[in-house]
């Protein structure tokens, strides 16, 4: 899965425009990343700053008004059905058909992926053992728990054993004992050599699962590192005051905790 | 090709699972039938009204009935609630042909077209009516009625993907009813008054009507079937190229 230079991910200079009526929103500015193949990188910012835009863009799901992103070497805007095959996605709502079982969906997907039959249904059923819903998978996914839905979410997006998962907040709403299993389920992928780009609102998550992040705030990135990094560059500007990420945090988008409450959460598993 | 079969076959087992909808597409339209039937055959005997060709007013009133059961389809509100619960940005992040994604829909509505076409005739043959163009006729008028079905959900499936709201959806499947009532859907064309000929002349669904009409109450009338598929032909094409532009510019 390793591109030849070892990078998963490459955005310069990102930017996407929307039109709102006369007006024009600038939801991403200019955003520059590099994520290595086999790390996770987490993504964070509070509501609005343009996380899920960005992912979206890399993704193929929305069209890049300026810059460009590149995918394991391959042009998103270019090329984007060659991204596709590459990539898994699950975003922040758990996009799952409400009509069919568990089973059916992953079987479907491996379909559309290009498996037959009988591969689909073999993949299916070492998802569903992957992510603990042997027992579900005759159910229409209507009837699922939150923290189901999004297990089987991300049983979908790893159909095709894709090389680089993006997910978008993907414990938002869960409760602490999915959040876990969410959490050991990404580093299980991740220790398999998947790249993870991970968009999350949780500090914590991110402090536990991601080696790198990047903070973004107002469509700009504003800080970018290693968590143990960012929080011992804070800490030496502070006169070795002992600090947290969600001080970085704070620091990195000038906001206070009040202000904070409610865009990003400091929640333990 | 896969795809969209793959996807149709996922689109009919959703219907499947939702049979109420199923009932509803049946239940209005043969209401209309009856009621108008009931309304207007003591109006037009048999015996004594040329154009039934011999058979009574529920012939006459049946295309209306199967139009109407081909524009009652669901997908575009399956579709709505797709892109709304995010599942229809999962299948756009796969390495499929945006067409599929269009076609899969319509591959469901086409199967879902002929057996309630061939239900409705089937149950409209127990009350004196009979295909008169036989069994070529009989699959001829499945075979319009369905392709009007999919174009027509087409076309809501358009709307659903410009608006991405069920109640637009909704409202755009009033559009229609105008279009139907301009039509000779209680008399023939030239028993209309001059404003409604005009009008209904015009209206591309009367010719679609005539034709079905025309497989009903005659042997096959080429001059009044060809104008019914050509109309069908005409506004698929014209569907199919909005959807897939619309689909391929979706953001």
């Amino acid at each position: 899965m390793q591109q030849r230079n070892g990078t998963a991910v490459r955005a310069e200079g990102l930017v996407k425009h929307y039109k709102d009526g006369d007006e024009t929103v600038e939801a991403v500015r200019g955003v520059d990343l590099e994520v290595s193949a086999g790390e996770i990188f987490g993504f964070l910012g509070p509501n609005g700053a343009g996380k899920s835009t960005t992912v979206r863009m890399l993704t193929t799901l929305l069209t890049i008004t300026d810059g460009r992103a590149e995918v394991l070497g391959t042009d998103v805007a270019a090329e984007p059905d060659a991204v596709r095959r590459r990539i898994g996605v699950a975003l922040q709502e758990a996009g799952l058909d409400p009509r069919q079982t568990g089973r059916e969906l992953l079987v479907l997907h491996g379909q559309l992926y290009g498996f037959d039959k009988a591969r689909a249904a073999a993949r299916a059923e070492e998802l569903l053992a992957l992510v603990g819903l042997e027992q579900a998978a005759g159910r229409v996914t209507k009837g699922y728990s939150g923290g189901m839905q999004r297990r089987l979410d991300l049983a979908a997006a790893l159909v095709h054993e894709p090389e680089v998962l993006f997910l978008d907040e993907p414990t938002t709403g869960l409760d602490p004992a999915s959040r876990l299993t969410v959490w050991d389920e990404v580093r299980r992928i991740n220790g398999r050599g998947t790249t993870v780009f991970l968009t999350t609102q949780y500090l914590e998550e991110a402090d536990q699962l991601c080696d790198r992040l990047a903070i973004i705030d107002d469509g700009r990135i504003v800080r970018e590192g290693t968590p143990a990094n960012l929080k011992a560059e804070l800490s030496e500007r502070r006169g070795g005051e002992d600090v947290s990420l969600d001080d970085v945090f704070l620091d990195a988008t000038g906001r206070s905790r009040d202000r904070a409450a409610g865009e990003v959460q400091e929640v333990g598993a | 090709m896969s795809a969209t079969l793959t996807l149709g076959m996922r689109s009919l087992r959703e219907a499947l699972r939702q049979p109420d909808a199923l009932f509803m597409t049946m239940f209005i339209p043969i209401f209309f039938l009856v009621v108008n039937t009931g309304q207007a055959a003591e109006v037009f005997p048999s015996d004594s009204t040329g154009f039934l060709e011999g058979q009574g007013y529920g012939a006459f009133q049946l295309p209306i009935t199967l139009l109407l059961a081909a524009s009652f389809g669901m997908g575009a509100l399956f579709l709505v609630e797709e892109i709304e619960g995010g599942y229809f940005d999962k299948l756009r992040a796969m390495p499929i042909p945006r067409y599929s994604m269009v076609l899969g829909r319509l591959v469901a509505e086409a199967a879902k077209g002929v057996f309630l076409a061939s239900l409705i005739v089937l149950l409209a043959l127990p009350f004196g009516i009979t295909i008169a163009s036989g069994p070529l006729g009989f699959v001829l008028l499945v075979l319009l009625t369905t392709s009007w079905g999919v174009v027509y959900a087409g076309f809501m499936q358009l709307i659903a993907l410009k608006t991405r709201s069920a109640a637009a959806t909704n409202s755009g499947g009033l559009i229609f009813f105008p279009l139907l009532f301009l039509t000779p859907n209680f008399v023939p064309r030239e028993m209309l008054a001059p404003p409604m000929e005009v009008a209904a002349t015009i209206n591309p669904v009367t010719y679609l009507m005539e034709a079905l009409r025309s497989l009903i109450l005659t042997d096959l009338d080429w001059a009044k079937i060809l104008p019914g598929f050509a109309v069908v032909a005409v506004l698929g094409a014209i569907m199919l190229a909005l959807n897939v532009r619309m689909i391929k510019g979706y953001d």
